[in-house]
C-alpha cells in the first residue's frame, strides 16, 4: 500500500522543521525510547500541560509511528481558530473529541485505527492540568485498553513542557525538555482499574524524574481563613475571640484578621501593628460617622478593599494556622450592593458578583453596567479579593440585633435601624447560600440567639471538619 | 618579538602538536567505550577552537554569532535547572535578549559598552521585568538573584573568550589549551584530592606559557604570572560550579542532556576567561598593542 502523499508532506515538516525546531529551540532528552515497540500498534498515554506536550512527544517518536500515529484533540478548544484547526489536522492527524457532548463514535474512531494497525497518542486528564500536577484521568483509555487487551499501553511522561509554554502564559521559552517512555503495560482489567494503573505508573516515572528536580523551598503552612459574618450586634467579634482562645488551647496559631490580635497556646500575645491596619480603622471611623447610606458607601467600600489587602499582609507576616475574619470583604460587599438595589436580590447575582470580584468572571458580564463601581474597580485592578476558605454566618433575627446594639451604649450608625438590618439579613443569607450551592465552600448557618458556649461549640466543630489536614493528623 | 620565518625554528611545531595531542586523547577516549572517560570540558573545547579557526580564516562576525549559541545553550539549560515562578518568564525572555545584545557589541568592537552592558544595563532591565509582572511579589528576590546569575556567568563571563578571539588567535589558544591542561591534570590526580591536581596543572600552565611565549608575545614575567593564574581561576570555577550543582541536584556523576551536561563543561572556563582577559588587556595592554583591526 503506497502512503498517502499528504501524510508523506506531514512527515517532510515533522523532520525538518518541528523535530529540528524542537532540539534547537527546546532540546529534548529522551528516555527508555527502547520501550516503543517495533511493529504493531500502541497507546501511548501521557500527562498534558502544555501545548508543546504533543510536539514533545512526536519529537521522541520514530519514523514508522509519526507516520500511523493519532493524537487525541479537543475539537472545541482547536476549532476555535480556523488555521490552527487546519495545522494540527494535517500535522498530527487527529482523533477529535468534542469535550462538550458526549459521544460513543470517537471511541469506534479509535478502534477503527487500532485494528487498522495505527497507533493512539491519549492525554486522559482530557486537559492541560496545573503546571507539574497530574490530575485526575478520565476512563476512556481504560476503556480502549480493555478492548485491546492485544495493544501495548505505555505511560508517558512529561516534563519541562509546564515550562516552557504553560497554560497560564502564551509566551513560550527556551526550556529543556524531558520525556520518559515506561515499558509497556498489558493490563488485564476492568476499566476504572486500568485507568488507575496507568496513572499509578505514569506518577511513578515522575517519582523518578523527580529526584533531580530541584524545589525553591518548602511550601509554606497554608493558612485557613475563616470568615464570620452576621448583622451588626451578631456576636462575631465574641464568637472570633472565643473560637481563638480555643482552637490556640488545641496548639494552633489563630489570628483575628481585624483587631489584629494573634492567639498562641491558648493566650494572647503582641502582634506586630500594620500601616494599613491603623489606616482602615481611620477610613471606618469615617465610615461610622456617616449621615445617610450615600455618604456611607464610598468610606465602607474603602475600608472593605483596605481589609482585604490586610488580609494578604497578615497571611505573610504572622503565619498563623487560622485565621478569623470579621466578615469578609469579599461577601460583604456582595451583600452591602443588594442593599443598595433590593431588586437584585437572588443566589445567582450573589455568585456572579463574587466571581467578578475574585477576578475570575467574565468581562461582559451585565453586571457591569448595573453597578458602575464595579467597572471603576476593575480598570484601577481592584477586582481580586481574597475568598476566605470556610464561611460561619451568625443568624440573628433583627430586632434581637437592634437590642444589643442599643445595649452597647454606642451611638447608632446610619444603617442600623430594624428595617436596614432586617435586609442586610436576607442579603447575608443570599449570600451564604450562594458560597454553600454556587461555589461549593465550606459554609455553616448557626443560630446566633443562644448562649455563647453552644455557638462556640458547634462552630469550632465546624472549622475543625472544614480544615482539609485536621482529618489526618491530630496534632 | 616578531618571530623569524627565515630560520628553521622548532617552534613552530608546537601548536599543531599540542593540537594533534589532545586530538589523539580525545580520539582515543572515544574510542575506549567508557573505560577511559574525558572530562566533558573537551567538547566545547573545540568549539572553542573552531570560533578561533573561523576568526582567523574567515571573520569575526560568524565566529562570534557561535559564541552565542554557546552561550543560549548553557543559558537555557541553567534556567531549566533552577526553579523559576510563571512570574518570572518575561525576565527569563529578558535574559535570553541580552546574549544577541551582548554579541552585537562584542562584533562592532566596541569594548566601552560591552564591559558594561550586562552589568549595568541587563542588571537594570531584568529585575524591572521580573517585578513588573509579578502580581504577588513573593519569592522575587529569588528570582532575581537566580536570574542575574545566569546572565553574568554564561553570558558576560563566555562572552570574554569571543573578546579574547577578537584580539588575538594565538592568546585565545593559549587560554584554552591552559585550561583543557588544568581539567586532564585534575582528571589524572581525582582520586587524590584537590592540591595534587593543582601543582600538576600550574606546571602544565606554566609549561604552556613559557613554551608558547614567542607566538603569544608575552614577555616571561608575565607568562609565568599567567602559568599561575589560570590554575587558580580553573579551580575556583569548578568548585563554585560543583557546589551549585549539588544545589541544583545534578551531579557529574550522572549527567544527562538538558541536566547539567552544558554547565560541568563549561564551568572551568566561567572564572578563568574575564580575568584572564583582563589581565591581558589592562596589564599587558593587549586590546592597545595586537588590535586586529590596526595591524
Amino acid at each position: 500500500m503506497a502512503p498517502d502523499p499528504r501524510r508523506l508532506l506531514a512527515l517532510l515538516l515533522h523532520l525538518l522543521v518541528l523535530r529540528p525546531f524542537l532540539h534547537l529551540v527546546f532540546g529534548l532528552n529522551v528516555r527508555g525510547r527502547e520501550n516503543l515497540p517495533t511493529r504493531g500498534p500502541c497507546i501511548l498515554a501521557a500527562n498534558h500541560n502544555s501545548h508543546l506536550d504533543i510536539l514533545t512527544i512526536y519529537g521522541a517518536l520514530p519514523i514508522r509511528l509519526v507516520m500511523a500515529a493519532h493524537v487525541v484533540a479537543a475539537y472545541d478548544y482547536f476549532a476555535r481558530h480556523r488555521l490552527l484547526f487546519a495545522t494540527v489536522d494535517f500535522l498530527f492527524k487527529p482523533v477529535w473529541v468534542d469535550r462538550n457532548c458526549r459521544g460513543g463514535d470517537t471511541l469506534d474512531m479509535m478502534n477503527g485505527y487500532l485494528e487498522a494497525g495505527e497507533s493512539i497518542i491519549i492525554f486522559p486528564e482530557g486537559t492541560r492540568g496545573e503546571a507539574g500536577q497530574i490530575g485526575n484521568f478520565h476512563c476512556g483509555v481504560g476503556r480502549l485498553a480493555a478492548d485491546h487487551p492485544e495493544v501495548p499501553l505505555l505511560p508517558v511522561y512529561l516534563r519541562g513542557t509546564e515550562r516552557a509554554l504553560p497554560r497560564k502564559s502564551s509566551l513560550p521559552l527556551p526550556i529543556w525538555q524531558h520525556i520518559s517512555i515506561g515499558p509497556p503495560q498489558r493490563l488485564d482489567a476492568g476499566v476504572r482499574d486500568t485507568t488507575e494503573a496507568l496513572r499509578e505508573s505514569i506518577l511513578a516515572l515522575e517519582r523518578s524524574e523527580i529526584a533531580s528536580r530541584h524545589q525553591r523551598r518548602p511550601d509554606r503552612r497554608r493558612t485557613f481563613v475563616v470568615a464570620v459574618l452576621g448583622i451588626d450586634g451578631s456576636g462575631k467579634s465574641t464568637l472570633s475571640r472565643r473560637l481563638s482562645l480555643d482552637l490556640s488551647q488545641a496548639g494552633r496559631t489563630c489570628l483575628i484578621g481585624d483587631s489584629l490580635e494573634l492567639f498562641a497556646d491558648g493566650d494572647p500575645c503582641a502582634a506586630q501593628p500594620l500601616l494599613k491596619e491603623k489606616l482602615r480603622r481611620w477610613v471606618s471611623a469615617q465610615a461610622k460617622d456617616a449621615k445617610s447610606l450615600a455618604r456611607y458607601k464610598i468610606p465602607k467600600l474603602t475600608e472593605l478593599l483596605l481589609r482585604d489587602a490586610l488580609l494578604g499582609e497578615t497571611k505573610r507576616w504572622y503565619g498563623s494556622d487560622l485565621i478569623f475574619m470579621d466578615g469578609s470583604p469579599i461577601l460583604n460587599m456582595t451583600a452591602w450592593s443588594i442593599l443598595y438595589r433590593p431588586e437584585m436580590m437572588s443566589a445567582d447575582f450573589c455568585a456572579r458578583a463574587m466571581a467578578i470580584l475574585a477576578g475570575r468572571g467574565s468581562a461582559k458580564d451585565p453586571l457591569f453596567s448595573e453597578f458602575p463601581e464595579l467597572k471603576v474597580m476593575k480598570r484601577l485592578g481592584l477586582t481580586r479579593l481574597a475568598m476566605p476558605d470556610a464561611v460561619i454566618f451568625l443568624d440573628i433575627p433583627a430586632a434581637v440585633s437592634m437590642n444589643r446594639i442599643r445595649n452597647r451604649g454606642e451611638k447608632m450608625q446610619v444603617h442600623e435601624t430594624e428595617e436596614k438590618l432586617g435586609r442586610l439579613r436576607e442579603a447575608y443569607l443570599l449570600v451564604v447560600k450562594a458560597t454553600a450551592e454556587k461555589m461549593d465552600l465550606p459554609t455553616f448557618i448557626l443560630d446566633g440567639d443562644r448562649d455563647l458556649e453552644s455557638i462556640a461549640t458547634e462552630a469550632r466543630r465546624a472549622v475543625e471538619g472544614a480544615r482539609p489536614e485536621s482529618g489526618g493528623n491530630g496534632e | 618579538m616578531p618571530i623569524d620565518l627565515s630560520q628553521p625554528n622548532w617552534e613552530l611545531l608546537v601548536p599543531p602538536l599540542l593540537l594533534l595531542l589532545v586530538g589523539l586523547v580525545w580520539i582515543a577516549a572515544s574510542l575506549s567505550r567508557g573505560r577511559f572517560t574525558l572530562p566533558g570540558h573537551l567538547g566545547y573545547f573545540w568549539v572553542f577552537l573552531l570560533i578561533c579557526v573561523i576568526t582567523d580564516f574567515f571573520s569575526f562576525t560568524p565566529a562570534v554569532w557561535l559564541m552565542a549559541l554557546v552561550s543560549f545553550r548553557a543559558l537555557r539549560e541553567y534556567f531549566s535547572l533552577v526553579d523559576l515562578r510563571l512570574e518570572d518568564r518575561w525576565g527569563v525572555l529578558g535574559a535570553y535578549l541580552s546574549i544577541p545584545f551582548m554579541i552585537y557589541l562584542i562584533q562592532i568592537d566596541w569594548y566601552g559598552f560591552f564591559i558594561v552592558s550586562i552589568p549595568v544595563y541587563v542588571f537594570i532591565v531584568i529585575p524591572f521585568l521580573v517585578t513588573l509582572a509579578d502580581s504577588q511579589s513573593q519569592g522575587s528576590l529569588l528570582s532575581i538573584g537566580a536570574i542575574d546569575f545566569g546572565i553574568f556567568f554564561f553570558v558576560f563571563c563566555l562572552g570574554h573568550i569571543a573578546y579574547l578571539a577578537f584580539f588575538s588567535t594565538w592568546l585565545v589558544l593559549l587560554f584554552l589549551l591552559g585550561v583543557v591542561g588544568c581539567n586532564a591534570a585534575n582528571a589524572i590526580t581525582a582520586r587524590r584530592g584537590r592540591m595534587p591536581g593543582f601543582v600538576l596543572s600550574c606546571l602544565i600552565c606554566l609549561a604552556l606559557t613559557l613554551g608558547l611565549r614567542s607566538w603569544t608575545l608575552v614577555p616571561t614575567g608575565a607568562a609565568v604570572f599567567l602559568g599561575f593564574l589560570i590554575p587558580v581561576l580553573v579551580q575556583m570555577g569548578n568548585h563554585t560550579v560543583d557546589a551549585l550543582g549539588r544545589d541544583l541536584g545534578i551531579s557529574a556523576a550522572d549527567l544527562e542532556p538538558g541536566r547539567g551536561h552544558v554547565l560541568f563543561s563549561l564551568k572551568a572556563y566561567l572564572f578563568a576567561a574575564p580575568i584572564v582577559f583582563h589581565y591581558l588587556r589592562w596589564v599587558m595592554k593587549f586590546g592597545e598593542l595586537i588590535h586586529r583591526h590596526g595591524t
